[in-house]
């Protein structure tokens, strides 16, 4: 039960058990790093090695970031996919990955003919052009487990089934489990390469923390998109609270906000970021909790858009419209993340509970 | 960044039609000569633009691409609002993105112009091995339904270009028919710089076959 992963070492050929990364196993994480970096670390590590989680210590470390190798860890507890007390934790994981496995087993029993077709073709058409260009989601294993996901989670959820843009959202979590079990990069690791129980526990750990996140925005992908429509209306009346002239200028120039902001909320920006700063996003949202991916969410889109705010005001409608759909965010960093972050959470709190804030006529 | 007023008419074109037949292809084979074998799906909706040249007048086109998948039709459907022609795309290697036409049409007409004129497109013709759509049969299934006809293929770039001359031209020939007939309302009236409202009083359903 000791022996964790090594993060450092190259990787034992044979997978750790699929149980010891989260408990156990905390213990021997700490290694040699910078000062700065081990306090951080340490400070992570004492309050996962507890018997008893205290939540808002996890939190409180967590809003500005999570270590890379914690983050696996970190973010179940966080969603509550596993509990804060470290006896219940093993038989908790144990359980959930057996319950998705059989939840695969019974929804592939029927083999193709027993799929439900469109579900199943419209997960068929995305796989292959999830993140294309990246190693990982071009293998071969990592594309079976992608449909596999979505495919039991559309058919657990019929209100929305499978909607382009929610297999974007599994790549964060995807990723950062995979993490866990190898050294090198995930982006260019091959998981048909592990054995059959770690790729599960991969697999099963990202099902259920997708299913968590999803829980929260569902209004997002059923009939009509009523969730997408709230939050973009609400994110329209904070910028204009916040920067009227320049919704006066979208507006002259006939930009309206579903045109950009529909997908700022469908996929959660993960089209216009990349995985690395998602996932840095992440940490900060799941301390939120629930509501974060929707409503915390919308205030970090209105901080996003008034990023641009002076390029904008001088753009025309073709302008601001091309502009805003291929932003400059490529060299993006965990700083630039932060400063967003920030700026959000300065807007939510001075506005989400403000008098006649949001959502008034 | 800003490009101003240098064309003679602009004209909002709609992409449609099924998940993965290809429309966001044609629109970058079109506005940037590229072809991407695995783009990422479109969500909502996506915007290019491109001018050319229609009887020596500069014809700007504002190209919207939707996504195909049935549960963006209610954002999507917004964008007919406006539109003076649709491209609706299927893949001639997938019979039931052709079998969808007729849903497609029926989007159109509930919402968008009665007066847009529409390109049935069979893209990926360069898939001749997988056809599974005979061009004929989506030739008299235009012709009987009052649309024009191309097969293209985004990734060999085949007939793109026609595509979009064809359509373009229509609905130029329209307007600038109606331009001459009513002399003082102009055909169209960008508002805000970029919504155009346009209603020619021929109908643009007049069957126009394109190149295949």
């Amino acid at each position: 039960m000791s022996s964790h992963p090594s993060r450092k070492g190259s990787k034992s050929a044979s997978p750790p058990s699929l149980t010891n990364r989260i408990t156990g196993g905390a213990n021997t994480l700490s290694r040699e790093r910078s000062v700065r970096t081990n306090r951080k670390f340490d400070k992570f590590n004492d309050c996962l090695l507890k018997p008893d989680i205290n939540m808002s210590d996890l939190r409180s470390f967590a809003w500005s970031g999570i270590p890379s190798e914690l983050r696996p860890i970190v973010w179940p507890i966080l969603l509550g996919y596993l509990p804060l007390n470290s006896t219940t934790r093993n038989q908790t994981l144990i359980r959930k990955r057996a319950e998705y496995a059989e939840l695969v087993r019974l929804a592939f029993a029927r083999g193709r003919e027993g799929l439900e077709f469109a579900v199943w073709h419209q997960i068929e058409i995305d796989v292959p052009r999830t993140r294309p260009g990246v190693q990982l989601w071009m293998e071969a294993a990592t594309q079976r487990s992608l449909e596999r996901i979505l495919y039991v989670w559309a058919i657990r959820h019929p209100a929305s089934g499978y909607v382009q843009g929610i297999n974007d959202l599994v790549t964060p979590f995807y990723q950062t489990f995979l993490s866990a079990y190898i050294v090198s990069d995930p982006e260019i690791f091959d998981p048909g390469l592990l054995s059959p129980e770690v790729l599960n526990a991969i697999e099963a750990d990202t099902f259920w923390c997708l299913s968590r996140l999803l829980d929260g925005i569902q209004d997002n992908y059923i009939n009509a998109q009523p969730g997408i429509h709230r939050s973009v209306k609400k994110m329209k009346d904070l910028v204009k609270k916040i920067n009227a002239p320049l919704v006066k200028h979208l507006d002259e120039e006939g930009v309206e906000f579903m045109q950009f902001a529909f997908r700022w909320m469908n996929c959660l920006l993960m089209r216009e970021l990349s995985v690395k700063n998602i996932i840095r996003m992440w940490d900060t949202y799941m301390v939120c909790r629930k509501d974060a991916f929707s409503e915390f969410h919308l205030y970090v889109c209105s901080a996003f858009l008034l990023t641009w705010k002076d390029e904008l005001q001088a753009m025309d409608f073709q302008g601001i419209i091309m502009f805003l759909q291929s932003l400059p965010t490529a060299n993006w960093t965990n700083h630039e993340i932060e400063l967003l972050l920030s700026g959000a959470f300065v807007l939510h709190s001075t506005w989400h509970n403000a008098p006649g804030h949001l959502g008034g006529s | 960044m800003t490009e101003q007023s240098n064309y003679d008419y602009l004209f909002k074109i709609v992409l449609i039609g099924d998940s993965g037949v290809g429309k966001s292809n044609l629109l970058s084979r079109f506005t940037r000569n590229e072809f991407n074998n695995d783009s990422k799906s479109t969500i909502g909706v996506e915007f290019a633009t491109r001018s050319i040249n229609v009887d020596g007048k500069t014809v700007k086109a504002q190209i919207w691409d939707t996504a195909g998948q049935e549960r963006y039709r209610a954002i999507t459907a917004a964008y007919y609002r406006g539109a003076v022609g649709a491209l609706l795309v299927y893949d001639i290697a997938k019979q039931a993105t052709y079998a969808s036409v007729t849903r497609w049409l029926k989007e159109l007409r509930d919402h968008a112009d009665s007066n847009i004129v529409i390109t049935l497109v069979g893209n990926k013709s360069d898939l001749k091995h997988l056809r599974s759509v005979p061009t004929e049969e989506a030739k008299n299934f235009s012709t009987e339904n009052g649309l024009s006809f191309i097969e293209t293929s985004a990734m060999d770039a085949s007939n793109v270009e026609a595509a979009f001359q064809n359509i373009l031209t229509d609905i130029y020939r329209i307007v600038s028919n109606r331009a001459l007939e009513s002399s003082s309302e102009p055909a169209i009236q960008p508002s805000g710089g970029q919504t155009i409202t346009v209603s020619p009083s021929v109908d643009a359903a007049t069957g126009k076959s394109g190149c295949c």
